[in-house]
């Protein structure tokens, strides 16, 4: 992958009356790489898409395309290219007139035009459906129609809104695998926005999690969902369970934190925090071993709790547990013990790395 | 999807259609009747009816009022390229705006004040308009402006815009409801400019919408009358040679052939606009639908 920036965003603002839908907001992304801007709704990551895009104007800050500043472009003189969430197909036109109305508009010749569409109809699987009007086709084709509109351009950059949104799970499934294909196929700068976090981890190289109008967090799918720095990133991606306590022994091996009632014993990745400091501490729901109540030896590196709820999801099963201090935690597992029953009394554990802590 | 209550009892349906049948009725029964008499030989009130084209004839050959249709087709020409593109950019600030309540309430106001009263209103501002132009003319010596706010076609096409405005921005208005702005974004996104990506995406989405408001401006340009006629100046239109000659002689036989031409015409362009509103309406809805399955 190239190490030149596809897209630089520094310092940008956007308001709405009180509201900062982006607050500062810096953000560098390589070339040729798919990039995933991940968070809650009405977090912002649609609105820094399209100020990337040039559909909306931020208040300050600044981005740049291939090294080259674009404030002041509107969306039709940017190198970018827009997917939409969906609606966005010209009703009126055919599959192979939307796909080739851009290059209409740049007035390239008929015969151009239309070997041009029908090369990239066979890229993005809609061969024989140039006559089809959108509205006989399928979401996921419909969506595909979109992107080969958006790709015959030739641009450095796409951006994706929500492109998969509209579209039913397998559908969704399926869409990811063939973005990622294309994406390595055509080799441009992906942007693609979303909030759901297994289409995120699905395509993308790098992710940035976005919140509330500011950058919470980036990094590889890795990263993110093993090692998250944020307490937001922890409760949003995957299935974490966090902790507040205070740290009442930290030496260079570990640390030790206090929450109501128990101990949580970590180990000490270099955190930088102090003793008596109140911290965070997230643990993956899948990480936690869960066993019938045993005489707890080890009090620090065991909770105690009552089964409160027991979910059979398919894949695996979820147990809602209570502690003695009143949260509830979730453990998955990959089958449902026979032996657990609701409102048992269990023993949770789990290896010391498992629980991070975070600082902010 | 329309809401149906598939527990209500057929007998209610028939008396809601049987309803509206006789409200309908009702109120189109006079229309009717006139179109009925004007095919009668001897007129109202004739104990035989002979059917006959004489009336229209008649009509037809009478020069003041074809002079009289000429001046209300010329009117409607003019007052329609003025008054469509200035309820198009209306409808499409409604739509971005977002204070929409301002926006509706100051294009509809023309249609709270009574029509004698906003006659009366345009007639004494463009008196005022005229000497405030004869001031200047005088003053400076320059004539070309002195005429400008005479009555006459130019004074009565504002009065039919001030009064045709508010239909053309609601009729419009509807059409563009249902039109998708991402459509405009995506166009924008490909490389067009806001006119093309008007023209080549918007425009044909919401053609039907615009040629429906050019059907009702047309109309209501026949049917004015209170306006038009303080406004109008020296020429005749339709309606104020038929209301002229129904003061002056009574309803001639012409008169209720006269009535029974506009009121077709009105009945036939308001039907056609109707169903091709919601024959569009049904196809809309059809392109916007996202089809899970292929065909």
């Amino acid at each position: 992958m190239a190490n030149k920036n596809a897209i630089e965003v520094k310092n940008l603002v956007k308001t709405y009356g009180d509201v900062y839908a982006l607050n500062n907001v810096n953000l560098n992304i390589a070339e040729g790489e798919y990039f995933v801007l991940l968070g809650p709704s009405g977090g912002g990551k649609t609105t820094l898409l399209r100020s990337i895009g040039g559909f909306i104007r931020p208040d300050s800050g600044n981005v740049s395309i291939k090294g080259n500043n674009v404030d002041n472009l509107p969306p039709d003189k940017r190198p970018t290219s827009m997917v939409f969430q969906g609606f966005a197909l010209f009703p009126h036109m055919s599959v192979s007139q939307n796909i080739g109305y851009g290059l209409k508009l740049k007035s390239i010749a008929k015969e151009i035009i239309i070997s041009k569409v029908n090369k990239m109809m066979d890229l993005v699987g809609l061969t024989g459906l140039s006559n089809r009007m959108p509205h006989e086709l399928s979401g996921g084709q419909q969506q595909r129609v979109q992107l080969a509109r958006a790709l015959i351009l030739e641009n450095d950059v796409l951006l994706l809104d929500e492109p998969l949104s509209a579209l039913d799970a397998q559908l969704r499934k399926d869409m990811c695998i063939e973005l990622k294909r294309l994406q390595k196929t055509v080799g441009i700068t992906f942007v693609h926005v979303t909030h759901n976090q297994e289409e995120a981890m699905s395509v993308a190289d790098r992710i940035a999690i976005i919140a509330d109008g500011e950058m919470i967090e980036e990094g590889t799918p890795q990263e993110i969902y093993s090692n998250p720095k944020n307490k937001f990133t922890a409760e949003f991606i995957g299935e974490n369970n966090i902790f507040t306590g205070l740290i009442t022994e930290l030496n260079k091996n570990s640390i030790t934190v206090d929450i109501i009632e128990d101990q949580i014993n970590i180990l000490n990745k270099n955190y930088n925090v102090k003793k008596n400091q109140k911290v965070s501490l997230s643990v993956k729901s899948e990480s936690i071993e869960i066993g019938i109540n045993k005489k707890v030896t080890d009090k620090v590196n065991k909770l105690q709790g009552k089964v409160t709820e027991i979910t059979f999801l398919g894949q695996f099963v979820r147990y809602l547990i209570l502690l003695k201090n009143g949260q509830e935690i979730q453990v998955r597992t990959s089958h449902e013990s026979k032996n657990i029953k609701l409102n048992d009394n269990v023993s949770l554990s789990w290896d010391l790395e498992d629980f991070l802590l975070h600082e902010k | 999807m329309s809401l149906r209550d598939d527990f209500q009892p057929k007998w209610k349906l028939f008396l809601k259609w049987g309803w509206l049948s006789f409200a309908v009725f009702i109120l189109m029964a006079p229309v009717f009747y006139t179109m009925y008499i004007s095919f009668n030989e001897l007129g109202f009130g004739a104990k035989y009816y002979v059917f006959t084209f004489q009336w229209y004839e008649n009509v037809f050959s009478d020069k003041q009022l074809i002079n009289a249709l000429g001046w209300t087709m010329l009117l409607a020409l003019i007052t329609l390229p003025i008054v469509i593109p200035f309820g198009l950019l209306s409808a499409k600030l409604y739509k971005q705006s977002t204070k929409k309540v301002w926006i509706v309430f100051v294009l509809l106001s023309p249609l709270f004040v009574p029509a004698d009263i906003l006659g009366s209103a345009l007639l004494v501002f463009f008196k005022n308009l005229n000497k405030f132009f004869t001031f200047i003319s005088e003053y400076t010596g320059i004539y070309m402006f002195e005429t400008w706010f005479d009555l006459g076609i130019m004074t009565a096409v504002i009065g039919l815009i001030v009064y045709t405005l508010p239909y053309v921005f609601v009729v419009v208005m509807i059409t563009m409801a249902r039109y998708r702005p991402e459509q405009t974004e995506a166009a924008r996104d490909l490389g067009a400019s806001a006119w093309r990506a008007f023209w080549e995406v918007e425009f044909p989405q919401i053609r039907a919408g615009v040629f429906s408001a050019c059907a009702f401006v047309v109309i209501l340009t026949f049917n004015e009358y209170t306006r038009t006629s303080l406004l109008k100046g020296g020429f005749d239109t339709f309606t104020s040679v038929l209301i002229s000659q129904m003061l002056n002689t009574g309803m001639s036989e012409e008169s209720y052939a006269m009535a029974s031409i506009v009121s077709l015409v009105a009945i036939v362009i308001v039907s056609v606009i109707l169903i091709v509103t919601a024959v569009r309406t049904e196809q809309l809805e059809k392109l916007t639908r996202v089809v899970k399955e292929p065909n």
